[in-house]
């Protein structure tokens, strides 16, 4: 069995702040490559001292448009993540199992959001 | 060609004479602008970011700014912050340490507004001692917006940043201004839909509401904000278009503008003595993220 890849977030971005979704871009490059070739990988988030919304979901959210939830989970691991990161990490995966594996359902809750607005009184 | 600037606060009225003021100056092209400050008796530094935007699309179209008649006080703390640098003026020290400088940064400058925030108010012996749990949410939450005006400004002239600490009242204003499409038409653009300017923002506020299409999702970063704002107690603006939008003590408030801002502003002003534990209910398993 291949062993883990291990990634970590401070050496692919090579900043604590990972902040900027173009810099979540590069941690999507190699953990989508460590995924199409198979392998499991473990996600450090070890010296990283701030994250983003915009970050995660370049990094993390993304993912799940090109692969199943079910890949996802039995593949990635995160490491060394404060409990704070972790919340703000499961709002962009939540986030983005809605965007992604039902488009008009998120289209819809967008436009309802929209007329409920209009109905306010 | 003279125009009167009257005090500028943190509200409705002030974003409406920055705006009424871009609309009088928008289709000049080679003049000479004179702005009489004479009735500018207060001026909330941070708003510098609004003004400065303004200011600087009058420059892109090669108009000359001149600022007059700036009362002492006013003058001393645009100085200080190094606003009026852009125009001509010598940047002051600031014993008190309690300016956040003014700067503008191109959409490719992440990096370099990270380290901006790290050192004008996360390592400064002159911010007062924040818990730790707050520090961390008050700078995600400054990157949250940061990242939304690079993800949705779509401009070239760039963002506009400013901030202003009062140590007497624990308060930290801090304002990003772009000079972007602006939230109504990225809605219209992007989703199709043709809201109010105010609706708009409302509509951006919202969870899972998002102009973004195509692989990377979106949608969450000014939900975080206003989650952050309403436990901190603070207040948080946005001004984009011709809408106003206000939430503070956990309500929302919406009104015209009287003229179009040419972008969106969003500024925060956060209880700097907060000792909220920003910790969850439940501790999170790692295991069982995605």
């Amino acid at each position: 069995m291949s062993e883990d890849i291990e990634i970590s977030i401070f050496e692919v971005v090579g900043d604590p702040l990972c902040v900027a979704s173009n810099d979540g871009q590069k941690v999507y490059d190699r953990l989508a490559a460590a995924f199409k070739a198979d392998r499991s990988i473990v996600l450090s988030f070890r010296y990283v001292t701030t994250l983003t919304s915009a970050f995660l979901n370049a990094a993390i959210g993304q993912l799940y448009e090109a692969f199943s939830e079910e890949q996802i989970r039995s593949r990635l691991k995160v490491e060394d993540i404060e409990q704070e990161d972790l919340a703000l990490l499961k709002r962009v995966v939540d986030n983005a199992k809605l965007y992604f594996e039902d488009p008009q359902r998120f289209e819809q809750v967008i436009r309802e959001t929209v007329e409920d607005e209009n109905d306010d009184p | 060609m003279r125009f009167s600037l009257p005090r500028i606060q943190h509200n409705h009225t002030s974003f409406d004479a920055l705006a009424r003021l871009h609309a009088q100056t928008k289709e000049y092209l080679f003049r000479s602008v004179d702005i009489d400050m004479k009735a500018t008796s207060w001026f909330d530094a941070d708003m510098c970011a609004a003004f400065g935007a303004i200011l600087y699309s009058l420059g892109e179209n090669l108009n000359m700014v001149n600022l007059l008649h700036i009362p002492q006080s006013v003058e001393r703390i645009l100085s200080k912050n190094g606003f009026l640098s852009h125009y001509g003026r010598v940047k002051i020290p600031d014993h008190w340490g309690t300016t956040i400088t003014y700067q503008r940064f191109d959409v490719k400058d992440d990096r370099y507004f990270a380290r901006y925030i790290e050192d004008e108010l996360i390592h400064r012996s002159e911010i007062p001692k924040m818990s730790r749990g707050l520090v961390k949410k008050f700078r995600e939450s400054i990157f949250e917006i940061f990242s939304n005006a690079i993800l949705h400004s779509r401009t070239d002239l760039g963002i506009f940043s400013c901030g202003q600490f009062f140590p007497n009242r624990n308060r930290l204003d801090f304002t990003v201004a772009d000079l972007g499409v602006g939230i109504r038409q990225n809605i219209k653009n992007h989703i199709g839909l043709k809201l109010s300017p105010e609706d708009a923002i409302i509509w951006a506020t919202k969870e899972f509401n998002t102009t973004k299409r195509g692989k990377v999702p979106g949608g969450l970063g000014l939900k975080i904000l206003c989650e952050f704002i309403d436990l901190n107690g603070g207040s948080i603006q946005i001004v984009s278009d011709a809408g106003y939008w206000q939430r503070k003590n956990k309500k929302t408030v919406t009104k015209p503008l009287s003229h179009p801002f040419p972008g969106t502003v969003v500024s925060v002003e956060i209880d700097t003595s907060d000792r909220h534990v920003y910790s969850l209910a439940s501790e999170l398993n790692a295991d069982d993220i995605f």
